[in-house]
């Protein structure tokens, strides 16, 4: 009886979970192993063959002092982002739940950007940083815009941060919507009757229900901001002098046009051993600050 | 309950691994199926399947017209394009194409490219004999890799300062004359006249490939008018035994940059590098000249309101003009066609080399390759004329035998321009000196030492 109910319950998973867990581990799973064994050897496409060379390709990860700065230089682009996209995203999903009219048409706005391509995305705002900010800096002589921010290596970084935080903003918008949409609103209006005013609402009472979708926010902006590559390519390519080459950017540059693909797949795997850590401790000291309503 | 959990586990491994066997024991019967069908080569009627790994990215849908017309003509034979996007990633997408085991049956590729992955290519020497009667002198040795025929090429091109016409004889009040122009003084003096009527002198376009694989290529190329020569140069680059802060065509290239720098239209924000704004600006006469090459005829060409007359002179290194470099412009036979010797049946590879020759002799892919896309070829027989003012500018320096032959950047690693383009950068907004690039580009060579 019991066996014919396993085998029932088996049945339902791989009908529901089955193509799910092939799709992992035929994209995902066997990929990274196969990877990640590659990092041990010398292969290379162009002869094909590989041969076993222990840590020699991570030692020379450590070595690589451009690979090094360039992790430096994407912890601090991942943190500026992260921050200014999810208090953008918290404050414009608080303001499209008052329920005002034509909040949809705003919400949808906002989302938009989410569903362009990195690539189109980064080829738009170059565009305009190279070409239209100038042009109207010129115009009106504001100093800030005369030259392209592309090719300053400071103003370049800045110019990731915001692209790829108004790339972020919609969905994570979205995140929080429905966070603030479970907030009870019983309990906000007795807060009020209590005396409490807006700002205390946020901090004491809002913020805490809505921590879990604050946890899942980060988190996706986290890795998101990690693995940025289409937008890095289509943005500044890099440069000026690849002072703007994010991670993961720099991985594709060093195995593949530099054809040293053991480095590169090992600071792949490098880079993902550092966004792991980071996401998952973030993860687990936020989920503490979790409580009912 | 644990148990159950080890068993759905269990099953679930089984199954992916079943659903893997089962893919690469279909990729086994394909292979077999292949192998076999070798002895029934001689069958003509027999349907071959091509791919055509392309990165003349700009001329996409031109060869894929033009496979349509092949297959219309041999109906046995189908054609597919395998494109790639302008400035994308094109080495990544040939480079997984290879790991995958699936490569294309052709490729229109990079000599360099094609250099670094020789083995995997056919041996074209029994072709040689017949290409070197199809060609212009030399096509074919500068073709060449490693002294090996391994490439076909389908088009030449040549680089250095374009210039409008109108705009310079506008300035100088005559029909402007580039055989009287030889040094770097001559330069000067026009580049001056340019600014005191108000116009820009110069164009330089700031993206790496252009400062590095094309202007700072020139130094290596200039050494001496032997490939061979030029790599030996190189080489001992990299040991670190020649010193190129005091090496005479390298000075004089950068001296010239210097000039080239300092009338740069470009130059309150040097490395903006929007391809199409400098080559349209160029075009309608906002500037005089233009270090770019006859490729930029792809954007020109169809341009409204541009100007008519376009011309190319050599950039000068000196003021002797006598030495070599300032009466001859760069010349290369940038893509070659190869064909796959790694994933390809013998079938598949007998139908390539026919397509191939088609391309280059056929009236329909002559109109189509020079005609369509503006492209010169490197051959005797040419059906049409070139519509592209530029590079017939340049042919008549070729014809003249009056040209730099750049083959030595095909041997270069293939992050060469990416890296000492970003140093060329530098010192294009002065954030390096001379003596800093030299160095930065000096440590790059030491770098690639023994790789």
């Amino acid at each position: 009886m019991t066996n014919k109910k396993l085998l029932h319950n088996t049945g339902t998973f791989l009908i529901f979970g089955g193509p799910s867990i092939f799709a992992f581990f035929a994209v995902v799973l066997i990929p990274f192993l196969f990877g990640l064994y590659l990092t041990f050897t010398n292969w290379d496409v162009r002869s094909g063959d590989h041969t076993f060379l222990g840590l020699a390709n991570y030692v020379e990860v450590f070595q690589d002092k451009t690979f090094l700065t360039q992790l430096w230089f994407t912890l601090k682009y991942v943190l500026f982002t992260v921050i200014i996209a999810n208090v953008a995203a918290f404050f414009l999903a608080f303001a499209l739940t008052s329920g005002f009219k034509g909040q949809q048409l705003l919400r949808t706005g906002f989302f938009t950007p989410n569903l362009i391509g990195g690539l189109v995305l980064g080829y738009l705002w170059q565009l305009l940083f190279s070409q239209v900010l100038p042009y109207l800096g010129k115009k009106y002589g504001w100093a800030l815009f005369e030259t392209s921010w592309l090719t300053d290596t400071n103003k370049a970084f800045w110019a990731l941060v915001i692209v790829s935080a108004w790339q972020l903003i919609g969905y994570l918008m979205i995140i929080y919507i429905s966070g603030l949409m479970s907030v009870p609103v019983d309990v906000i209006e007795a807060a009020g009757i209590d005396g409490a005013n807006g700002f205390d609402k946020i901090r004491k009472i809002i913020l805490p229900l809505t921590a879990p979708a604050i946890v899942i926010c980060i988190f996706i902006s986290i890795s998101r901001s990690f693995l940025t590559y289409d937008l890095n390519l289509a943005l500044t390519k890099g440069g000026p002098f690849n002072s703007t080459e994010l991670s993961s950017y720099h991985v594709v540059q060093k195995a593949f046009l530099s054809n040293e693909y053991g480095v590169g797949q090992s600071e792949a795997v490098v880079l993902f051993v550092v966004v792991a850590v980071i996401a998952l401790t973030q993860a687990y000291f936020l989920k503490k600050l979790e409580v009912e309503a | 309950m644990k148990r159950s959990k080890v068993i759905i586990l269990g099953i679930c491994m089984v199954l992916v691994l079943s659903l893997l066997a089962a893919c690469s024991k279909n990729n086994n019967t394909s292979n077999e199926a292949a192998a076999s069908s070798e002895p029934n080569s001689s069958q003509t009627s027999k349907e071959v399947k091509l791919t055509f790994f392309n990165t003349s990215a700009e001329i996409n849908t031109v060869f894929e017209n033009l496979f349509k017309v092949y297959n219309q003509e041999h109906p046995n034979v189908t054609i597919e394009l395998i494109p790639t996007a302008i400035g994308g990633e094109q080495l990544q997408k040939f480079q997984s194409l290879l790991a995958s085991g699936k490569p294309a049956t052709i490729a229109n590729l990079d000599a360099g490219t094609i250099h670094q992955y020789k083995d995997k290519f056919l041996d074209l020497e029994s072709e040689k004999a017949k290409y070197e009667g199809l060609a212009l002198p030399g096509a074919v040795d500068g073709a060449l890799l490693d002294g090996k025929f391994i490439g076909v090429p389908y088009t030449a091109q040549g680089y250095g300062l374009l210039y409008n016409k109108r705009v310079i004889d506008e300035v100088i009040g005559s029909s402007f004359d580039p055989s009287t122009f030889a040094t770097r003084s001559d330069l000067e003096a026009l580049f001056k006249k340019i600014e005191a009527a108000g116009k820009a002198p110069v164009i330089i376009h700031g993206a790496d490939w252009s400062l590095a694989a094309h202007y700072q290529g020139l130094a290596y190329s200039l050494q001496s008018n032997n490939v061979e020569e030029n790599r030996k140069f190189v080489e001992e680059l990299k040991q670190g035994t020649v010193d190129l802060s005091t090496n005479q065509a390298y000075n004089g290239l950068m001296d010239t940059f210097d000039l080239l720098k300092k009338y740069n239209a470009r130059k309150a924000d040097p490395l903006v590098a929007d391809y199409n704004k400098d080559s349209a600006d160029f075009a309608k006469g906002e500037a005089a000249f233009y270090f770019m090459g006859d490729w930029s005829w792809a954007v020109i060409g169809p341009l409204e309101g541009r100007d008519k007359d376009f011309g190319i002179i050599p950039v000068p290194i000196s003021d002797n003009a006598a030495d070599f470099g300032n009466s001859q412009v760069a010349y290369t036979e940038p893509k070659l066609f190869a064909i796959d010797n790694s994933g390809s049946t013998p079938e598949q590879q007998e139908a390539a080399k026919a397509f191939v020759e088609w391309m280059i002799t056929s009236e329909a892919s002559q109109k189509a390759i020079i005609g369509e896309a503006g492209l010169a070829m490197p051959y005797k027989d040419r059906k049409v004329e070139s519509s592209n003012p530029m590079s017939s500018a340049i042919s008549k320096y070729v014809a003249e035998g009056k040209t730099v032959n750049i083959g030595v950047i095909n041997y270069f690693p293939s992050d060469w321009w990416s890296k000492t383009g970003a140093s060329m950068q530098k010192y294009l907004v002065d954030k390096v000196d001379r003596a800093g690039l030299t160095k930065e580009v000096q440590d790059y060579w030491k770098s690639t030492a023994g790789k």
